[in-house]
């Protein structure tokens, strides 16, 4: 969010602010041609598409920096189209899409926190599919393309499977993070294998210390960290194709399977000694407070499993890399099940038809749409032709790697889930489980809501 | 209130009491969220609100100047800094590693791994020597457990105030809520005489509909109407949004201003009747004076509804940077995933500033007692 | 500024809108049923059967198409599916009642139903009479009206800076917790702890709703007349006396309005749920469950059978409104 830091008094930011905003082409964040890196080109390509006079409204979850960033990758595409391009976020976005497209006046293009709510909307009828070329296109230019041509494709109203949704912005969830200098003081290692983790968590123990700093609180959200946590163990306990079975619903929750990674989760977060704070804590500890253990003198621990977007909620002045770095949540040596990674990504999906709703699409495919925010910070991307020299800093060089490298890449589950089980059933569940619940009985109450849904 | 001299001031005293400490009761959780609008988001973290004055003890990790800017100074290479930079404070302890932050006490001198030293003054003052010509990389870290006279900050209140918009958000806010106040007091006071004054047939039943619809979830009309706005062509804007509130607020408006007009006493208006008055006269001359504390109450809290209100403007009028309300605005100061507390403390009480306001200039009417004294004569 | 035009032109309008209909209404009713002449008698009284709906008119009309009509509309939907394009008869309704979240919501709307509104009238008559009588009456009313003035996210922030949890040894953020450890005791999860998280969920509507029964009954007060307290002190009467069979009485009217008010606003609270809690441990309530189902789970099939159970539960209060206004007469 720009801030006018040029404005002295309040009143006079105030009639500075009412002053009539000037719709006009915005400063382009890295000016087109200078920096070899980009992929000029693409932008080049782009201008021939002419949209002036037509507007486009983009509606999606972000706010504050990351509205910032937005703009920025906005603003190629106004500028090279002529279009006039309003991206506007909310908190509230999942409620603020079902009204507006139930009740006919949608953006053109709606960003998707979770794919859920895109498989919803589809078979309404509220999303234009964006056709096979795009599907293909995907399939052939990100990595582990299939994935990501899955998680794209819903039923529509018709009841047929088309690709509705183009993945732009990935997260990634299967990270640990700690303070290098900790581990360096007290002479730890970072663990290669899920056995060495146990070795090293039950070693911090018995040095005196807290291992993990969990925080599973998020308002009205409380409870998504827990799935994180049994997604990743159920990726490295179970082969690709029961997670997506289970995501599914074809694997039900109280299926051993599952429990078996529920109960590895209690493990970590059950024991009194592993967490800071004790068991009790971790349901009333907020996600976004939980990181500062790593930061305090003592530690007051020294791993947080936690999504590559964590960072920004780091001590100020927190240099990721230096101050703080990860480590790949590792895979069970003995399960043999290569390295699998657990992501999240937001949807692209056109909610109203136009032409430069699907210009925009277009730009997207485009190396330059990805590479602009990739400079810049917080960003991934699995599109093979962007320029991976291109990342603003080599944290974000390392996670893609990880990305890029992955032998099995697998999305969010709750994401997946329908949105009464991913965002309500399975969230509740885990926090009863975190609170001392038997696991078989929540993976009982978790499946009998998927099977009670209409 | 009157009564004997010495019962008079120990009731007066005992009220003042009471009222003190139902009113401190009910300001303390506000007061926590003003003096965190003071306080910078790691102080929030660390510590609770009523420290806040305090001087805070802490430990903090300070890093050392890169080791390469080390000056020579006989045989040793010496940094020389103070950690707290400008600001003051005093150090209790300090230590090297994370283990053991507070091994040493002020003025002592801790021994590295590699030969190199420490020593903290107890005012902060460092002094780190290293055995030979030191190699570039970053800063050692320090440990210290400090002592900071408490800072309080404007800086929350400076980010929310010149954010981007506000100006105009503020201004849409007052278009969206001056009309959504006024226009349903008008239609409510007319259907509140006829409800508390008028004989008909169904008016029982019709009242009782009404009290019915205040429990009605907003939740579930918001797409039905959008939906109705959109093919009537309203679409999203002003107008749109005023009907809706208007409709919104109207069963409690009636409900309120019925009850307190039915309230009114029956020879004014009777003798008014014989007087050959017309319905409409005496509403707009004896009713409608006389209800402006129920009028003036329920304009308070159409008020503050309206400015509070976020989703209704949202759905009604959009989301657009140039027709957000100034909730809207504020919302976008606190990021995609949240967590600012402390611009949202500023935020609210920035926010809350006007409804305050109208709160204040609308109790003298509250205050009025119009009928005292009125009945007598008739 | 074009906007700030805009919006005084239709203040203007709308007032003058409003004006117009009501005066011209009443005026072409007298003009075509003069109560004066040869059928004044018969006129007099045809105009009296128009006439109260003239001045119902708008209010009728505006709260038909945006009330009336969605509550039919969710009559409608809770009848089909998610999606709303297919019919399942009771489906929702049978799934409704099986349902354990849903009894667990009913039981905790009763517990709120009948504390909340009972202990925000209270207080908000405490409030009311006591700052009337103080020089500093304004402002002790202006503090006890803030908690209403501050938007629902200022207000749960507030209360998570009261009931926030640190693990022991750990400096507690929460004014709950820190006078818990300064007593002596362990810091508690608070929220967590079922059934009384239930209980510091209502204080915070409780905190908030005071203000505004303290606003209505304060007026009420006011309204008194000064005559009839006069003559109970001449006839030696305490003040407690006074308030209790002299002013009570006659605000009755006014308290049972507050508390049906807060009853009703009580029944549709889920703000202060679903930003502290979500419904977790034990606290779910009706409107918050009807507000998962709606835009959680999308099914607005059994999101308006949750609403229209809501709706539902307002029945006895009406019907107790058509007695009150029955034997008012007149």
């Amino acid at each position: 969010m720009r801030i006018d830091r040029s404005a002295g008094p309040a009143l006079l930011s105030l009639a500075l602010a009412t002053a009539p905003q000037l719709a006009a082409a915005q400063d382009l964040v890295f000016a087109p041609g200078e920096d070899t890196r980009f992929d000029w080109e693409s932008y080049e390509a782009l201008k021939q598409t002419d949209l002036s006079g037509q507007t486009l409204t983009v509606f999606g979850p972000w706010l504050g920096p990351d509205k910032a960033l937005i703009d920025s990758v906005v603003a190629y595409f106004a500028a090279a189209t002529g279009a006039d391009v309003r991206y506007s976020g909310s908190d509230s976005f999942e409620q603020q899409i079902v009204i507006d497209t139930g009740a006919g006046s949608p953006p053109d293009i709606a960003i998707f926190p979770q794919p859920g709510l895109v498989a919803d909307l589809a078979a309404r009828g509220h999303i234009a599919p964006l056709g096979q070329e795009t599907a293909d296109w995907v399939l052939e230019n990100y990595a582990a393309g299939p994935s990501w041509v899955d998680l794209g494709t819903h039923q529509g109203p018709d009841g047929a499977d088309a690709f509705y949704g183009l993945i732009y912005k990935v997260d990634l969830k299967s990270l640990v993070w700690f303070v290098p200098e900790n581990f360096e003081d007290a002479g730890y290692e970072i663990p290669e294998t899920m056995e060495d983790l146990k070795a090293l968590t039950q070693q911090i123990v018995d040095e005196g210390e807290t291992p993990w700093c969990i925080g599973l609180g998020s308002g009205a959200a409380t409870g998504w960290p827990a799935t994180d946590w049994v997604e990743d163990l159920m990726l490295r306990l179970n082969t690709p194709e029961e997670y997506d079975a289970w995501t599914r619903g074809e694997l039900a929750f109280d299926d051993p399977k599952v429990l078996a990674a529920i109960e590895e989760f209690g493990w970590f977060v059950r024991n009194d000694d592993f967490v800071q704070g004790g068991a009790g804590a971790v349901a009333s500890t907020d996600f976004r407070d939980s990181p500062k253990g790593l930061f305090a003198s003592p530690p007051g621990c020294y791993m947080h499993k936690q999504a590559s977007f964590i960072p920004s909620f780091f001590p100020e002045g927190t240099e990721v890399g230096l101050d703080a770095d990860f480590f790949y949540f590792p895979a069970y040596e003995e399960q043999d099940l290569g390295k699998p990674v657990l992501g999240g990504g937001t949807t692209f999906a056109i909610t109203r038809d136009t032409e430069a709703a699907r210009a925009f699409i277009e730009f997207l495919k485009s190396p330059i749409a990805h590479e602009v925010w990739m400079a810049q910070s917080g960003f991934l991307t699995p599109l093979k032709t962007a320029n991976p020299e291109v990342y603003g800093d080599p944290t974000l060089r390392k996670m893609a790697d990880i990305l890029l490298a992955a032998d099995t890449f697998r999305f969010d589950g709750s994401d997946l889930m329908p949105g009464a089980v991913g965002a309500g059933a399975f969230w509740t569940g885990m926090i009863d489980y975190a609170g001392g619940a038997d696991a078989a009985a929540v993976g009982a109450m978790i499946r009998k809501t998927w099977d009670s849904l209409n | 209130m009157e009564g004997m001299a010495g019962t008079r001031s120990r009731l007066t005293w005992a009220v003042n009491l009471a009222a003190l400490l139902l009113v401190v009761l009910w300001t303390i959780p506000t007061l926590g969220l003003l003096i965190s609008s003071f306080r910078d988001r790691d102080q929030i973290a660390a510590s609770g609100w009523w420290r806040a004055a305090l001087p805070a003890e802490q430990n903090e990790i300070f890093r050392a100047p890169p080791p390469e800017t080390a000056v020579p100074e006989g045989p040793l290479w010496v940094l020389e800094g103070n950690v707290f930079g400008e600001a003051g404070g005093s150090v209790a302890a300090f230590g090297l590693s994370a283990r053991e932050p507070k091994a040493f006490a002020p003025g002592e001198t801790a021994t590295g791994r590699a030969g190199d030293t420490l020593t903290v003054e107890s005012d902060g003052a460092f002094r780190i020597t290293y055995p030979e010509a030191p190699e570039a990389g970053r800063g050692d870290r320090i440990f210290v457990t400090t002592t900071t006279p408490p800072r309080l900050t404007l800086e929350n209140y400076e980010t929310v105030i010149v954010a981007q918009g506000l100006g105009r958000a503020f201004l849409n806010t007052f278009t969206v809520t001056i009309p959504a106040t006024v226009i349903p007091i008008l239609i409510a006071a007319f259907a509140a005489y006829a409800l508390a004054w008028m004989r008909f047939p169904g008016r029982a039943l019709i009242l009782a509909c009404i009290v019915g619809l205040l429990v009605v979830p907003l939740q579930m009309t918001l797409i039905p109407l959008l939906r109705l706005h959109n093919a009537i062509g309203l679409d999203k804007g002003y107008l749109g949004i005023w009907l809706a509130h208007t409709a919104f607020g109207l069963p409690m408006a009636v409900f309120l201003l019925r009850n307190y007009i039915a309230g009114l006493p029956r020879e004014i208006i009777e003798s008014a009747r014989v007087d050959g008055a017309t319905e409409f006269e005496i509403f707009r001359r004896i009713v409608l004076p006389l209800s402006f504390p129920a009028l003036a109450s329920f304009a308070i809290f159409q008020f503050l509804w309206v400015w509070n209100d976020l989703l209704v403007a949202t759905v009604f009028l959009g989301n657009a940077p140039d027709q957000l309300v100034m909730t809207g605005v504020l919302r976008e100061l606190l990021g995609s995933l949240g967590g600012e507390w402390e611009i949202l403390a500023a935020s609210a009480f920035v926010s809350i500033s006007m409804p305050l306001l109208v709160f204040f200039g609308l109790q003298r009417y509250l205050v009025r007692g119009l009928l005292a004294g009125s009945v007598k004569g008739g | 500024m074009e906007q700030l035009a805009f919006a005084s032109a239709t203040i203007v309008i709308g007032i003058f809108g409003c004006v117009l209909w009501f005066w011209g209404s009443n005026w072409l009713l007298d003009r075509a049923l003069p109560p004066r002449g040869p059928n004044a008698a018969r006129n007099i009284g045809r105009a009296a059967r128009v006439r109260p709906w003239l001045f119902l008119g708008p209010a009728l009309l505006v709260l038909a198409v945006y009330l009336v009509w969605p509550v039919v509309l969710s009559v409608w939907l809770s009848l089909h599916d998610a999606s709303g394009q297919r019919f399942v008869g009771l489906g929702n309704w049978r799934w409704l009642i099986a349902d354990d979240k849903f009894r667990e919501s009913m039981r905790n709307n009763l517990l709120w139903l009948l504390i909340v509104p009972a202990a925000s009238t209270l207080f908000g008559l405490i409030a009311a009479s006591l700052t009337d009588r103080l020089r500093w009456g304004d402002l002790a009313k202006s503090l006890i009206f803030m908690p209403m003035a501050i938007s629902f996210i200022g207000a749960s922030v507030i209360w998570k800076f009261i009931y926030d949890f640190r693990g022991e040894g750990q400096a507690q953020i929460g004014l709950l917790n820190a006078v818990v450890e300064g007593l002596g005791g362990a810091p508690q999860t608070w929220l967590t702890l079922s059934p009384w998280n239930n209980l510091m969920l209502m204080a915070v509507l409780i905190w908030i709703q005071t203000g505004f029964a303290m606003v209505i009954l304060s007026a009420a007060l006011r309204g008194i007349p000064e005559e009839t307290v006069e003559a109970a002190v001449l006839d030696g009467a305490s003040p407690l006396q006074i308030f209790f069979k002299i002013k009570v009485p006659q605000i009755w009217g006014t308290i049972a309005v507050v508390w049906t008010t807060i009853t009703i606003l009580v029944l549709k609270v889920f703000d202060i749920v679903l930003a502290m809690t979500n419904g977790q441990w034990g606290t779910q309530v009706l409107a918050n469950l009807m507000f998962d189902w709606m835009f959680r789970g999308n099914d607005t099939g059994r999101a308006s059978a949750v609403a229209l159970v809501i709706m539902l539960l307002v029945t006895p209060i009406m019907i107790w409104n058509i007695r009150t206004a029955r034997r008012e007469g007149m």
